[in-house]
């Protein structure tokens, strides 16, 4: 029996997923990612130093600001520029904010579907599942109820969002692709009165938050084990996103100097994305339930709650099901962190300075790790003394996840070998979702 | 401002009160080669999200939905990316054959945008950067803008694009007009946003005049230079501001390797 998918849905970019079972087993496997490649790091090549944050933006339109963090330090690095401490804020604030939406758009738009056994969040809200409804003896009222409950999520949803996107946009000039975040930088910074709005904007998104982290911690994901290796960046100062050691559930402990000692990268000849693994160790998972496991010392009080723990016991960390749960737990983290670091910055009376320009280039290499939404993200640079960038590297998160992804997936089937084609299909969709992977990235 | 108020019109309108059943408009949307940006600003709709639901099905869009065929027919197709590969070729033109009406969406779709960087150097010099064993069976192309495969009915400018022209390009298939979308440059959006010039105070090397606007001048108005992103407008006197640069005392490196290549690599084309 073969299941393709050619084009799997509900996922950034484009790949597929086929295996094959032959006699009650598990034949082959493979997630073919073939989305195109469009070389960045060729593209890089010759590019100023700092074109680079607003070139490798364009990676990716669910994560730009990571990219762009990430290779704003790592060139700060080559060149020898150390950022002042509101810049420094100020970055903690443009990451919290745009993982949260990542989050949010994963948890609601792409993954809650596959829960309610519908194809996307308009299907839940279309009038014309009649058929399907009456068919589970479901009556017009149930229905209507249902109905007015995926259009009141819509509405938190929103809410929410905007809440967040307002944080990233006020700092970035845009949510998507922002324009004022660069080597050396901010172009300018908000004043008090849009940081007050944007804690006014907090504070009337906080029950629709917590409402819609309730309703993630109450599904009931499949359960799994997989056999991946958890690894994050890890911090003294707090919870680690931009720069920190890396470290793993199974002691692994080194630097992000010595990232590419620590890890290789493979290509695939079926996939137009590289498969990343540590060197003689194998597989890792990364992204939020990595973080949320090993970081968990670090959480604030409201991810705390029992309600959202869910995932913040050993055990459940290791099914990969359950990085909705972890994505539901930072969510509230960050609108936390969030929060405090604009009363912070609103408290900060001194008037803010004027952008002294792009610092000057410097011949150098620079290495650097943060916490995309979706686990490791990796950008390293060699510039030469005109500036140019002669060299440059870059590592995504669902790289970093593409082996975790296949043998978990193996295991999945093999673990619910006998049930029927159409149920294996979409539950294969299902993993490869919590995962929230990012094709474009993956390739770019 | 909702989505029936910006543009006066009214439900009637939209749909005749005759139809009881009225159908509402097929929309597909198509991803080539980007980063999908174009996909999630237009799923983030969101304060038109309500209404755009009600008046449009899509029934082909990956990132939101796990169901629905690429196969048509589509009352609107919107593709966002570029071409680089020769199935997309194959892909287009299926596309505009099923499509009433399509519109180029973001600057990858459009005048190439990041992706066409690529085109700056041999391909494989490009292509060797990132793939060792696979590089000799790579069939990446020169990267192509969407109008030069297949006939354009409108383009969505923009990296990303700005809700004025989304909302514009779905209004205009509702109503059956012809879209008006944005066509003149930053510098008008920054001249009324009365923003100070940081061309002429700050010598920054601003592309505003001759970028098409639709972002409010965004740039300018966090102090610092335009770098294109919505890309070359048509009619854009490019000497002038080339001469501007020079006098400013950028190098003809700069002038030609990065201003005018970080979006317009294909050169004044795409237009
Ligand atoms: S135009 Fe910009 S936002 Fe749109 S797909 Fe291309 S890179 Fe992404
Ligand atoms: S800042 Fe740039 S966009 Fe604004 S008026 Fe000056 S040149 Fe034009
Ligand atoms: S000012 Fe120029 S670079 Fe900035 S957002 Fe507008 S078009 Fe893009």
């Amino acid at each position: 029996m073969r299941i393709k998918t050619e084009y799997l849905g509900r996922v950034e970019g484009e790949a597929g997923v086929r295996f094959e079972i032959k006699n009650g087993r598990l034949a082959e496997l493979k997630i073919n990612i073939w989305e195109p490649p469009r070389f960045f790091e060729g593209m890089l090549v010759g590019r100023r130093y700092d074109e680079a944050p607003d070139i490798v933006a364009r990676i990716c339109g669910i994560c730009p600001v990571s990219h762009m963090l990430t290779s704003i330090r790592a060139i700060e690095k080559a060149i020898w520029f150390e950022p002042g401490p509101e810049t420094i804020a100020a970055r903690k604030i443009m990451a919290y904010s745009q993982i949260a939406s990542s989050h949010l758009v994963h948890l609601v738009m792409l993954a809650l579907p596959d829960y309610e056994g519908k194809s996307s969040l308009m299907e839940m809200m279309s009038a014309r599942d009649g058929a399907e409804c009456g068919k589970n003896g479901e009556t017009e009222k149930a229905k209507k109820t249902k109905k007015a409950k995926v259009k009141d999520l819509l509405k938190k949803f929103i809410n929410v969002k905007e809440a967040f996107n307002g944080i990233t946009q006020t700092f970035g000039g845009r949510a998507l692709h922002p324009v004022s975040m660069v080597v050396g930088g901010f172009t300018s910074f908000p004043g008090e009165k849009e940081i007050d709005r944007l804690l006014s904007g907090l504070a009337s998104a906080e029950d629709d938050l917590e409402d819609i982290a309730g309703l993630i911690s109450e599904l009931k994901p499949p359960r799994l084990e997989t056999a991946s290796e958890l690894v994050c960046l890890s911090d003294d100062g707090g919870y680690a996103i931009n720069g920190g050691r890396i470290v793993s559930d199974m002691g692994l402990d080194g630097t992000e100097e010595e990232y590419e000692e620590l890890f290789e990268e493979k290509e695939a000849s079926y996939s137009n994305a590289k498969k990343t693994r540590l060197r003689e160790r194998g597989q890792i998972m990364t992204g939020a339930l990595a973080r949320v496991s090993l970081q968990s010392r670090w959480l604030g009080e409201k991810a705390r709650k029992p309600a959202f723990s869910i995932s913040l016991s050993s055990s459940s960390g290791k099914n990969p099901f359950n990085n909705i749960m972890a994505q539901a737990a930072e969510l509230l983290h960050f609108w936390q962190e969030c929060k405090k670091l604009l009363e912070a910055s609103g408290a900060e009376k001194q008037k803010k300075q004027k952008f002294p320009g792009r610092p000057p280039a410097r011949e150098g290499e620079g290495r650097a790790l943060t916490e995309a939404p979706r686990g490791l993200l990796y950008h390293s640079y060699a510039i030469d003394r005109t500036g140019a960038i002669r060299k440059a590297n870059i590592v995504t998160p669902t790289a970093h996840n593409y082996l975790a992804m296949e043998q978990d997936l193996r295991r999945l089937i093999e673990d619910n070998i006998d049930l029927p084609k159409e149920r294996l299909k979409s539950l294969a969709g299902m993993l490869i979702r919590a995962y929230d992977p990012c094709f474009s990235c993956s390739v770019h | 401002m909702s989505f029936y108020k910006k543009f006066r019109l009214h439900k009637k309108d939209v749909h005749s009160p005759k139809e009881k059943n009225p159908e509402k408009k097929r929309v597909g949307f198509f991803k080539f080669s980007c980063c999908t940006g174009c996909g999630f600003e237009l799923a983030y709709f969101q304060r038109s999200l309500k209404e755009t639901l009600e008046s449009f099905d899509f029934t082909f869009f990956r990132l939101a939905s796990s169901a629905g065929s690429p196969e048509g027919p589509f009352d609107l197709a919107l593709v966002e990316g570029a071409v680089t590969e020769p199935f997309q070729i194959v892909e287009i033109k299926k596309i505009r054959a099923a499509s009433k009406v399509l519109y180029a969406v973001g600057s990858c779709a459009i005048v190439g945008g990041i992706p066409a960087i690529k085109a700056l150097a041999p391909e494989m010099e490009v292509e060797r950067a990132a793939y060792r064993e696979r590089l000799y069976e790579m069939s990446s192309t020169r990267p192509h803008v969407i109008g030069d495969y297949v006939k354009v009915d409108g383009c969505i400018r923009g990296c990303p694009p700005g809700e004025r022209d989304l909302e514009e390009a779905l209004a205009s298939v509702l109503i059956g007009k012809e879209p008006e979308f944005i066509e003149y440059s930053v510098c008008m959006e920054c001249k009324m946003a009365g923003n100070a010039c940081v061309l002429l105070e700050d010598g920054l090397p601003c592309m505003g005049p001759v970028t098409n606007a639709g972002c409010g001048a965004l740039c300018p108005a966090h102090h610092r230079a335009c770098y294109s992103c919505f890309g070359l407008m048509g009619q854009a006197n490019v000497p002038a501001l080339k001469g501007k640069f020079r006098k400013l005392g950028f190098t003809e490196e700069d002038i030609e390797k990065r201003f005018f290549t970080l979006f317009g690599a294909l050169g004044e084309t795409g237009q």
